[in-house]
């Protein structure tokens, strides 16, 4: 039983969350006539899609464990359960309001999830971008023209221009998000935070399913609920725990964890931290779009970028401002970048004295089972190691 | 046990040499086939050798562009290529397998990567001096390369090689191989030789060349190659690009291959099924796929994704251009790349050309990648009116198939196939 009080912000957010792919919002928005666009990873620049007037919606799959029949069917069962779930659903007809969908060439996963998407369900618009892995000023300048061939790609679909004006407003909606967010992070590095692990990525997933604009305002209003109830979920926790690894959109699988008495301050996921840490920076000589180009392809890394120590450095700083006790990786089975990354990543946080629970997952998962066991013993062995006194 | 270093690379040359010897001993055995394993005895030995020669070992991934290696002088060994050569002959992959999961890596890892780190773990293959490596096909090449740094205490250089085909990525990837040129040379000493890379540049456009002209005489009923024979093409293109050796294996086979179509005689004594290969089938299962094509008179006759190149020409004059552009020609992209109408054309085209009556499709276990696009092929293969075999295994893990399984699965497919 949870002894802190619920957030009334934070249902509105859930709801959103509960109709999602149709939610009222998206249907509000297709019934004025205007269009939706679905995107596949963080490496599609969505401030570019706002600006055209369109919405943007990430593609995800099932936020619960389910049986992936068609998606398996279509996809082969070695592929992860994202890919196949987010299939499934487009399959089954889920995400029919979309009049386009936007990849990028990041792992097999999301590139095959594209190809069979344009192939068998045939959204209106569709583009890939490639995505050089490196972060040289020459992956910096091709990730840019491959930038601005998608927004003229994007103009022809929706027959007018995409001005600097809209962008530069498009960049300062999304950059209140990532204030806001960053905000709300800040709150989960006390001592005692106000807000679980699970509860803020209620708040992420509703981020990429509605209107921006509605959002942040959501999001401002949540800040002050929060501030206003001096609210403390703290309580009983035996470590503070860092999540990383595969995108994970159920918060099931954040709150069994916290159940158990770890509470998540932190995470290295694609849909959160890595979704919103870096803003668009506006600097002298740059356009509008090639200042949005350089944020996606400098953002906090994904497992496909080389170096990985860029994104090893990150993870080691975020575990030390948050100052964890252990780090959860969740890799989703068949994500071959992070499955690769682990080995030496782990070792790393070795050297930092921050012990790592490696999780096998299927996408979508609870968190119960064999899981649950393992994040126990884990958590046993924390507060061993590092003495925390438990509270309860 | 930790094997001896080197061995699994002495291993792979002993074998090469049995067999060499043994199909010398056959009557009318064909010379490209000496050839051939002249060759792998060639590219293994020289790895072997390497340090007592002062020589560089340049390891690498797959389709990773080898002609700039050769044109520096340095020792090139294809990494894939090397677990496949050691589950095709030694055939002892088990150790490097489990010590590969040791090291941390999951068993979604396709065998051939989880194999080779926990090779140079057990140093069974020779410490290379850098480890280069690409994204040319899936996220396993992509991230394979430090890992094996780290295991080796090597350093290395990843070559961001982009996904699509457009002149300004072909630009960008040329510009990583200037990199990539700096930074051997930085490393090995040993300068790039640029009159060397055209001439390389030169031959590799004349073996793609002649690999087309090879697959048009596969295009004859019966069709002239053996049933396996894609995978001496295949290894031919990793192993020696725009090598002399190259030119004179496939100068030679293409003679051969000619003869036997002016006299109209075919590869099998029987051509009853004619096949389209997709991806590759199992290393250690060679000698049973042999005889299993032999015994219902099976052959492939074209491998979209490994023999049949795509469109254009490589210019020597401007030689690193040509290195980035061909790995846009090569077969595999028609699957690794995008998946858009043109791929799947070509796949049409191939199995209409080819008069294909049915497709395999070695599911590797491994491979998301391929695995991703079965159905898709299927599909289209389908509406065909081409059936398709689906086997699920590992390219060189023996564990992961029953033989017995793959042949009644074979049996029901050529009955199939035999019933239309
Ligand atoms: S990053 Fe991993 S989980 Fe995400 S789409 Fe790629 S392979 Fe799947
Ligand atoms: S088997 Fe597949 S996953 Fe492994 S290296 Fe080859 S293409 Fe990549």
């Amino acid at each position: 039983m949870q002894d802190y009080p619920e957030l009334r912000t934070l249902e509105k957010f859930r709801e959103v969350n509960r109709e999602f792919p149709k939610n009222r919002f998206i249907l509000e928005h297709k019934a004025q006539g205007k269009k939706v666009f679905g995107w596949l990873c963080t490496y599609v620049p969505e401030e570019v899609i706002h600006a055209a007037g369109i919405l943007p919606v990430r593609i995800v799959g099932y936020s619960e464990e389910t049986d992936l029949t068609e998606g398996t069917a279509y996809m082969h069962v070695n592929n992860c359960s994202f890919s196949r779930s987010c299939l499934e659903l487009g399959l089954k007809g889920e995400y029919s309001f979309l009049d386009g969908v936007v990849g990028g060439s990041t792992c097999d996963g999301a590139r095959r999830l594209f190809d069979l998407w344009r192939h068998y369900i045939g959204t209106p618009f569709h583009h890939v971008l490639t995505v050089p892995r490196k972060y040289t000023e020459r992956a910096h300048r091709l990730y840019y023209e491959e930038v601005e061939e998608f927004t003229r790609h994007l103009e022809e679909f929706i027959g007018r221009k995409v001005t600097d004006e809209a962008l530069l407003a498009s960049i300062g909606l999304y950059n209140e998000t990532r204030h806001l967010l960053s905000q709300l992070y800040g709150l989960r590095r006390r001592d005692n935070p106000p807000i679980t692990g699970a509860e803020t990525m209620d708040v992420l997933n509703a981020s990429f399913r509605m209107p921006r604009e509605v959002f942040n305002s959501w999001l401002r209003e949540l800040l002050a609920e929060i501030e206003d109830r001096r609210r403390d979920v703290s309580g009983k926790y035996r470590a503070r725990l860092m999540l990383i690894g595969s995108v994970l959109t159920n918060t099931d699988f954040i709150r069994s964890i916290e159940r158990q008495g770890g509470i998540v301050v932190t995470d290295e996921l694609c849909t959160s931290t890595r979704y919103w840490t870096d803003p668009v920076v506006l600097k002298d000589g740059l356009s509008p779009l090639e200042a949005i180009a350089r944020r996606y392809l400098g953002n906090f890394p994904c497992a496909r970028m080389f170096p990985s120590e860029e994104r090893f450095n990150r993870i080691v700083e975020f575990a030390r401002e948050y100052r964890v006790d252990g780090v959860v990786s969740q890799i989703v089975r068949y994500c071959v970048p992070y499955c690769h990354d682990l080995p030496l990543l782990t070792k790393r946080l070795r050297e930092v004295n921050v012990p790592v629970l490696a999780l096998d997952v299927e996408y979508g998962s609870s968190g119960s089972g064999q899981i649950a066991t393992r994040v126990q013993a884990f958590l046993e062995m924390l507060e061993a190691r590092n003495g925390i006194a438990s509270k309860r | 046990m930790v094997l001896p270093a080197k061995d699994k690379v002495a291993d792979i040359v002993r074998a090469c040499r049995l067999i060499r010897r043994m199909t010398e001993a056959q009557p009318g055995h064909l010379k490209s086939r000496l050839l051939y394993y002249d060759m792998l005895i060639r590219y293994f030995t020289r790895i072997l050798r390497a340090r007592e020669n002062g020589d560089f070992i340049a390891a690498h991934s797959v389709f990773f562009p080898a002609e700039v290696l050769y044109a520096m002088g340095l020792v090139p060994m294809h990494t894939e290529s090397t677990t496949w050569m050691i589950s095709l002959f030694p055939g002892e992959c088990a150790d490097m397998i489990s010590e590969g999961a040791s090291l941390g890596l999951a068993a979604e890892i396709c065998t051939p990567h989880r194999g080779l780190a926990g090779a140079y773990s057990l140093r069974a293959l020779p410490r290379p001096d850098v480890m280069l490596w690409s994204n040319m096909v899936c996220d396993n090449t992509a991230k394979c390369g430090e890992l094996i740094m780290e295991v080796c205490g090597c350093p290395g250089f990843f070559l961001d090689r982009p996904f699509k085909n457009s002149e300004r990525e072909i630009a960008y990837l040329a510009g990583e191989l200037e990199d990539m040129v700096r930074f051997l040379e930085e490393r090995s000493g040993r300068r790039m030789d640029w009159e060397n890379l055209a001439a390389t540049v030169a031959r590799m456009d004349e073996q793609i060349e002649l690999v087309r002209r090879i697959n048009e005489l596969r295009k004859h009923v019966p069709t002239p190659f053996s049933p396996l024979g894609f995978l001496e093409l295949v290894s031919v293109d990793y192993l020696f690009p725009g090598q002399p050796e190259a030119i004179e294996y496939l100068k030679t086979l293409y003679g051969e291959l000619e003869e036997r179509v002016a006299q109209g005689r075919g590869a099998l004594p029987e051509e009853r099924f004619r096949l389209m290969t997709l991806f590759i089938p199992p290393m250690y299962l060679m000698n049973f796929l042999e005889d299993i094509s032999r015994q219902y008179g099976a052959v492939s006759v074209i491998e979209p994704f490994f023999t049949y190149w795509g469109e254009g020409r490589l210019d020597p004059s401007r030689p690193l251009e040509s290195v980035a552009r061909k790995s846009y020609l090569i077969p595999e992209m028609r699957m690794y790349g995008p998946l858009d109408s043109r791929a799947i054309d070509g796949i049409v085209k191939c199995a209409r050309d080819y008069r294909v009556d049915g497709a395999i499709y070695y599911a590797d276990v491994g491979c998301r990648h391929s695995c991703a696009v079965i159905k898709l092929f299927k599909d289209v293969l389908n509406e065909m009116d081409i059936p398709v075999l689906v086997l699920d295994c590992d390219v060189v893990d023996p564990t992961a198939t029953s033989k017995e399984e793959m042949k009644a699965k074979f049996e029901q497919f050529f009955e199939l196939l035999e019933d239309r």
